[in-house]
């Protein structure tokens, strides 16, 4: 494919740990021209040309006003609020409902949109009795937990879109992200000192580092991705393989005390969603070849690598006040 | 130009860690039974598939034969003839997990815990045909069986739906004829040549014709193997299976 450069890609989501990341990959594409974010947050990174717009998922005229302004060739749609990561279930279907609404009907009234590309997640297949043990792309969506269904919305909107305008898109299926400051309901979990899991199933499951995650989305959007692909790091571990390589007290439960144990780490600071339950007690694997096949991509960092770098991630990051003043002297904000 | 910065320790983490420490410590001596990174990309738990072996080993002493038929890196469908409880899959797939160095999936899992979770632990698979064709695409060996029969030298009829996931993964069929005894350790797998159809076929009648031809040539090396010698010829059945 032979791309024009000052192509103009909208990133809802900017504000995000990984919209953030993606949007600074995109900086440095010479074929990207201008690049435009939308988020209820302001972006995490340092961006240099990347225009940003706050605004509230609820507020759908100035989200489209922003957006048939700006009129995009490529939008990648990542305004997914994870349950439990920064907002409640809740709360979190709805942004991601109103989000979703809002910027991809939008976009459908934008002449030069070519492509879309949304995130989606491996919790689309679900865990029912007999279903796969390593889904691929061709499996039909079964989601059984709430952020399954979320994800599985934003791909059924999205198709209806490309269908009416004829647009390219691709939904990029991610395992669980996780990052030094992604806010994730699985890593913050596997962080606690004391760390619940399953004895009778104790499942295997993958993840995604977050750099890895956003080289995806950066390669779907060059390439006009139009079909779903996993997103997954190779390699997997179960629960207690997680829990034993960060040192951390397992816990080991059976079945009815599960309840308290979730209220407990609620209390905690790391709330225990539907979908992190299901990981621990049923697994969550996916099969990502076509993401080589198709974006060429291979996740530099392997599913016991990534977990290991959880561990390793400071809790807690104080800059006094002599630092920050040492910092401004040397130009770092 | 980036500013280093002196990360303060927590307390509440190092207190944590102490615990931990305290916690563990009385299972340190059995932390090399449970290593934290054994795990594959299908479940499967070498180091216990590992650990294990011995144990299989108190039940089956297995003899194999016949390996120049398996294919060195591609995948293959294994199909075993299986005895009512001799739980043939199992020690086939063991026996030629060791013999081969490659990890053997055989088909068979129920999906609950813990039975379920345990033998995906040690290579199960759903018995499902997108699930096998899913394993076999991406190279693996799975071993499935025949249906169950009471006589341990007959070869039950072959699931064609699973031979169809090895037809559409375009992977070879290959027979493994397996004997084993509920009296004494004595087992044994043979694998045969590959199926071939001397007629190409393009649509279903492949995998039907490959799942007749596979459950012929089973009971051909069945009949080659021929039975136990107990030397009482009424009862040499009952050493069988």
């Amino acid at each position: 494919m032979i791309l024009v450069s000052g192509q103009r890609l909208l990133v809802s989501g900017m504000g995000g740990e990984l919209g953030s990341l993606v949007a600074s990959l995109l900086e440095q594409e010479p074929w990207v021209g201008s690049l435009c974010g939308i988020d209820v947050d302001p972006p995490r990174r340092r961006l240099r040309t990347a225009q940003f717009h706050r605004i509230e998922p609820s507020d759908r005229e100035r989200i489209v006003d922003v957006v048939t302004t700006f009129d995009p060739h490529v939008l990648i749609h990542l305004a997914v609020w994870e349950p439990d990561a920064r907002a409640g279930t809740a709360h979190a279907k709805q942004f991601t409902t109103d989000a979703t609404t809002a910027i991809l009907g939008a976009a459908a009234e934008c002449p030069s949109l070519e492509g879309i590309v949304v995130r989606s997640g491996i919790e689309i297949y679900g865990r029912n009795r007999h279903s796969l043990t390593r889904p691929d792309e061709s499996v039909a969506p079964d989601p059984t937990s709430e952020y399954g269904r979320m994800v599985e919305r934003i791909e059924t909107v999205a198709q209806s879109v490309a269908q009416r305008i004829g647009v390219a898109v691709g939904s990029l299926r991610l395992a669980p992200v996780l990052g030094p400051h992604v806010p994730s309901p699985l890593g913050r979990l596997l962080r606690q000192p004391v760390v619940p899991f399953s004895i009778l199933a104790d499942p295997p499951f993958a993840v995604v580092e977050d750099v890895d995650a956003a080289r995806a989305f950066v390669a779907a959007a060059k390439l006009r991705l139009d079909q779903p692909i996993n997103v997954v790091a190779p390699g997997a571990i179960t629960g207690l393989q997680a829990i034993m390589r960060g040192k951390r007290v397992p816990l080991p439960l059976v079945g009815p005390e599960w309840y308290l144990a979730r209220q407990l780490s609620h209390l905690g600071g790391a709330p225990i969603p539907e979908h992190v339950m299901e990981v621990l007690h049923r697994g969550r694997l996916a099969d990502g070849t076509r993401a080589h096949d198709v974006l060429g991509l291979v996740p530099a960092t392997s599913t016991p690598e990534v977990i290991d770098r959880l561990f390793r991630w400071e809790s807690v990051v104080r800059i006094t006040k002599p630092q920050m003043r040492a910092a401004t002297i040397h130009g770092v904000a | 130009m980036a500013q280093l910065i002196e990360l303060p320790r927590r307390a509440v983490e190092t207190t944590a860690r102490t615990a931990s420490t305290a916690v563990t410590a009385p299972f340190r001596p059995f932390r090399p039974l449970l290593p934290d990174h054994s795990v594959d990309e299908w479940g499967r738990d070498d180091h216990l598939v590992r650990l294990l072996g011995p144990l299989a080993r108190l039940r089956w002493d297995v003899s194999v034969g016949g390996l120049h038929h398996l294919p060195a890196k591609a995948g293959a469908l294994l199909v075993t003839n299986e005895r009512r409880w001799s739980y043939s899959p199992l020690y086939v797939s063991l026996a030629l997990s060791r013999a081969t160095g490659r990890p053997v999936r055989f088909v068979g899992r129920p999906d609950h815990a813990p039975f379920g979770a345990g033998l995906r632990r040690i290579g199960a698979l759903l018995d499902d045909p997108t699930e096998v064709h899913g394993a076999l695409r991406h190279g693996e060996l799975v071993v499935m069986a025949t249906s169950s029969t009471n006589h341990p030298r007959f070869a039950g009829s072959v699931d064609h739906e699973l031979v169809g996931a090895a037809v559409t993964a375009h992977v070879a069929v290959i027979p493994v004829a397996s004997m084993s005894s509920p009296f004494n350790r004595t087992a044994r797998a043979e694998v045969g040549a590959p199926i071939r159809l001397r007629t190409k076929r393009r649509g279903p009648l492949a995998e039907i014709e490959i799942a007749e031809a596979a459950q012929r040539h089973l009971q051909r090396i069945l009949d080659e193997l021929g039975g136990m010698q107990t030397g009482m010829v009424a009862i040499d059945w009952l050493g069988e299976g």
